[in-house]
């Protein structure tokens, strides 16, 4: 078995600073084993060197990089390999289940082949059986079964395999050549939370069927808790703290961990309900006494009624994306729509900003049929604003954020000195003082700020009504809070209601009013929060609640009859 | 707060950024020698034919007023040797540089608008208008460009501006595809939708988003089409299809053809004009690889 020491491990980068070229230290100074068999999480946000530390034991690194300190991989040193030795470590010693597995497989080719590729290069020595076709078919199969897929599903092409299966294909591509260390880097990430909790049981059962080391990257502390024993916490390429993974959980100790453990609530806690570390809703209950409430008044703002939308899909026929959906947001009232990628919850939200067109039914605005006319639905889109998901896309790389903010109000000609709404805006969205952030261009802003921008984009056109898809699912935890805080906020202090779509329950336990799930196109449960999360009536929600990792169990033990179930049900989906 | 001086102020925002953006890219750019060198040479000859009527003025092309020798060799009064009709080939070349890359401008000009507009129409429009667009571009990319020019400029007559015409009428096709694909690029960004949802028209999607976004490629493009216009020029003009009166470096080899100084082993007659036409396109296509590595870093060092 091998053992995997970090002695004093420093990585830095030669690249373009502002001042000039410069080095930077994406790694800095970190010592860490990995004793054969064990389990290690590698905690931190974007940025901490996290993902550079773990493709470095791999000799991955782009040419810019330069490795000081020793990798010892077994008692060799990774750096000073020969190029040979390297390419037959890589793989056979050591392999990696890469970050986005839809980026990851090759879109032209079929999966089972992309997993006999790693075969076919290693096929030398005690594996030089894999030069017959009728082996490399064998152990693909094998594999196969491993990652819990059916042979069949070897023949597919990457677009046709759903986000679980591709990862469970990435898992298979990884132990193809039976290694002795995976790394994986956010393999849940771009999942959501069933497929997540199926490939984590994955990795879980993998770990502990074939004694494997295992290093696990993630942001979330939750999902490293329910694989790893020991949890390891990065900032600015430094370890901040380390220790096993329920004392990390429970208590920990450094600032930053604190920050990461707070940032996904537990569901149930009545301290994290509508409030957050910046900020606490009035009617929260934990509310500071004193704060009174200021009430607003509360009418239908956006509904949709018997809304349906269909695409015509090659092959299969029409897929109802939204299946005759009733759905009423009132304003005042943070309303959270929750559901699994693929549920329609996008494409619900693109047909009440009118981005789509429905195909059956109608959305109203404050009692009145939405039209499709131009005009009717420019004087709609003034009065209801959209958030986009990834504020890094949503934003023109070439303005600046005075005219990405300033772009609304110059569409609708709005009243009043220019400067001064774009000003009253960044200020409404917490970007202070507004002016310093006037010429800045969106790269030169952190997540959180574009985010930010984006809302302030949305908030000059002074709107009644905030539709917000996935707003922190691309931010790091410790902003995710600061935005979320933000969205209350302005719920509770101007009485902007919001439909804010989301994967994550923990959200909607933050902040929501109410929570809608949806499920194949249809509302399945709605109610009050407390009602749904707490006391969930239709089956789907308790499948959804019952694979959130928490703190105090889990995921790895926690509801284990319904994930199998749920695992089987991926498993026999069909070819998407 | 008033609101003049408010606009004034933004306006100065984005010229400061505009000016260092473009300090940025001129860095870059001459960090690449060879886009360099071809810079170089382009303002040097560019520079030679805009001043050339204060070193050599226009009679000394007249046949009439000449006093060297037909067919003289090369020699210390006449560098470049002497045409058939005893006119200098240095005079004349400098002379024909004009023709030659007025021509290539404007011509590149032309097509280069057109390409941009129809490119970015058939990119942001759908349906019908899309679909009729690019059947309009599919038979421009297929018709074969020197003959429509030989038609073009039988049916409009000979001259500098029926060549400019049938060269940007001809040329602007491959332009419009890659300004099309490049304006799909951008519009699946969801900063358009977000233009969208703020409730923006084509018109605004178009002028704020997309021109802005297909510009940088379409300047790339330019320095690449007029190296090509050029050469169209020389060959449109070696056929008999420019203005006879005017000296261009490709009527410079037709009249080398016709009076028999290319197979008279009159070599300087021949050679300067073809050189010229192959160091200039070779410039062009140089500054533009260098834009283009600016613009796309992806490109750079391959």
């Amino acid at each position: 078995m091998l053992r995997l020491e970090f002695r004093d491990v420093r990585i830095t980068y030669t690249t373009q600073t502002a001042s000039g070229r410069g080095e930077i230290a994406a790694v800095d100074g970190v010592s860490l084993v990995v004793e054969p068999g064990s389990t290690v999480g590698l905690a931190g946000e974007s940025g901490c060197g996290k993902s550079t530390l773990a493709v470095s034991v791999l000799r991955l690194l782009p040419a810019n990089a330069k490795v000081e300190g020793k990798i010892l991989l077994g008692d060799e040193n990774v750096s000073e390999l020969s190029w040979g030795r390297l390419r037959s470590v890589r793989w056979t010693e050591a392999s990696i289940v890469f970050q986005g597995a839809m980026h990851s497989l090759n879109p032209v080719r079929k999966v089972r082949d992309q997993i006999a590729e790693a075969l076919i290069i290693h096929a030398k020595g005690v594996d030089a059986q894999y030069k017959q076709e009728s082996a490399r078919t064998a152990r693909v199969n094998e594999l196969l079964e491993q990652v819990g897929l059916p042979k069949a599903k070897g023949l597919s092409y990457p677009h046709e395999l759903s986000g679980g299966q591709k990862q469970r294909i990435m898992i298979a591509m990884a132990l193809a050549c039976d290694p002795d260390l995976i790394i994986a880097d956010e393999p849940t990430t771009a999942l959501d939370v069933v497929v997540q909790a199926q490939v984590l049981d994955l990795l879980t059962a993998l770990v502990r069927d074939r004694g494997l080391s295992l290093i696990m990257i993630s942001h979330d502390l939750s999902v490293l808790a329910a694989t790893c024993e020991r949890i390891v916490v990065m900032q600015e390429g430094r370890i901040v703290e380390q220790g096993p993974s329920l004392k990390i959980m429970r208590n920990p100790q450094h600032p930053h961990t604190q920050a990461l453990a707070s940032a996904f609530p537990v569901i149930g806690d009545l301290s994290s309900r509508l409030k957050l570390p910046t900020y606490t809703a009035p009617n929260a209950p934990h509310a500071e006494p004193g704060a009174a409430s200021v009430p607003h008044e509360s009418r239908p703002a956006l509904a949709a009624r018997d809304l349906s939308v269909t695409f015509s899909a090659r092959g299969s026929g029409a897929v109802r994306a939204v299946d005759s959906v009733n759905l009423t947001c009132n304003t005042g009232e943070i309303v959270a729509l929750v559901g699994q990628s693929g549920s329609g919850k996008t494409t619900l939200a693109r047909t009440l900003l009118g981005l789509q067109k429905p195909t059956s039914g109608e959305v109203l605005f404050e009692g009145t049929p939405l039209s499709h006319k131009r005009k009717a639905l420019k004087v709609y889109r003034r009065a209801v604003q959209f958030v986009l998901q990834d504020p890094t896309a949503a934003l023109n790389p070439k303005h600046s954020v005075y005219e990405a903010v300033a772009e609304g109000p110059r569409l609708h000609k709005l009243d009043g000195d220019e400067r001064d709404i774009v000003a009253a805006a960044l200020a409404k969205a917490e970007l202070n003082p507004p002016e310093k952030f006037f010429t800045a261009i969106p790269q030169e802003l952190s997540g959180g700020q574009r985010q930010r921008v984006v809302i302030a984009g949305a908030l000059a056109l002074e709107p009644e009504f905030l539709v917000a898809d996935e707003p922190v699912a691309s931010l790091d935890a410790s902003v995710r809070a600061g935005v979320l805080a933000l969205l209350l906020k302005l719920k509770c202090e101007l009485g902007l209601g919001a439909l804010v779509i989301t994967h994550d329950l923990g959200l909607a336990w933050n902040i929501a009013d109410r929570v809608v799930v949806m499920y194949q196109g249809r509302i399945v449960e709605e109610g009050p929060v407390e009602e749904v999360l707490l006391n969930p009536q239709h089956e789907y929600t308790r499948r959804l609640l019952s694979v959130v990792p928490t703190r105090e169990s889990p995921v790895a033990t926690a509801g284990a009859p319904l994930r199998e179930q749920a695992l089987e049900n991926d498993a026999q989906d069909g070819v998407r | 707060m008033s609101a003049p001086a408010a606009q004034g102020k933004r306006i100065n925002v984005a010229a400061a950024r505009r000016r260092q953006r473009a300090v940025e890219v001129w860095k870059e750019f001459a960090s690449n020698r060879a886009g360099l060198t071809g810079l170089i040479i382009l303002v040097f000859v560019i520079a030679l034919a805009a001043l050339i009527p204060l070193f050599a003025p226009p009679s000394v092309l007249d046949v009439t007023q000449v006093t060297s020798p037909q067919n003289d060799p090369p020699s210390l009064e006449n560098p470049l040797g002497t045409d058939p009709a005893g006119r200098s080939v240095l005079a004349l070349l400098i002379w024909g540089a004009r023709i030659s890359l007025v021509v290539g401008f404007a011509a590149t000009l032309v097509s280069m608008l057109i390409g941009t507009v129809v490119g970015m129409a058939a990119g942001h429009f759908t349906g019908a208008t899309q679909a009729v667009l690019m059947r309009i571009i599919d038979f421009f990319l297929v018709v074969p460009g020197l003959v429509l020019a030989i038609v073009l400029s039988s049916v409009i007559g000979p001259g500098v501006a029926t060549i400019v015409v049938a060269i940007g009428v001809t040329s602007w096709a491959g332009t419009a595809r890659l300004v099309r694909s490049q304006t799909l690029t951008v519009e699946s960004r969801p900063y358009i939708e977000r233009a969208w949802a703020l409730g923006a028209g084509d018109g605004h999607v178009i002028t704020k988003h997309v021109l802005p976004a297909v510009m940088p490629l379409v300047l790339a493009n330019t320095t690449l089409t007029v190296g090509s216009a050029i050469i169209a020029e020389s060959t449109l003009s070696f056929l008999g299809l420019g203005d006879p009166s005017s000296i261009s470096w490709g009527a410079m080899l037709k009249s080398a053809l016709d009076t028999g100084a290319a197979t008279g082993g009159y070599w300087w007659y021949v050679m300067p004009p073809g050189l010229a036409i192959v160091v200039v396109v070779l410039c062009f296509t140089l500054v533009g690889r260098a834009l283009e590595s600016v613009i796309n870093p992806t490109l750079r060092g391959r």
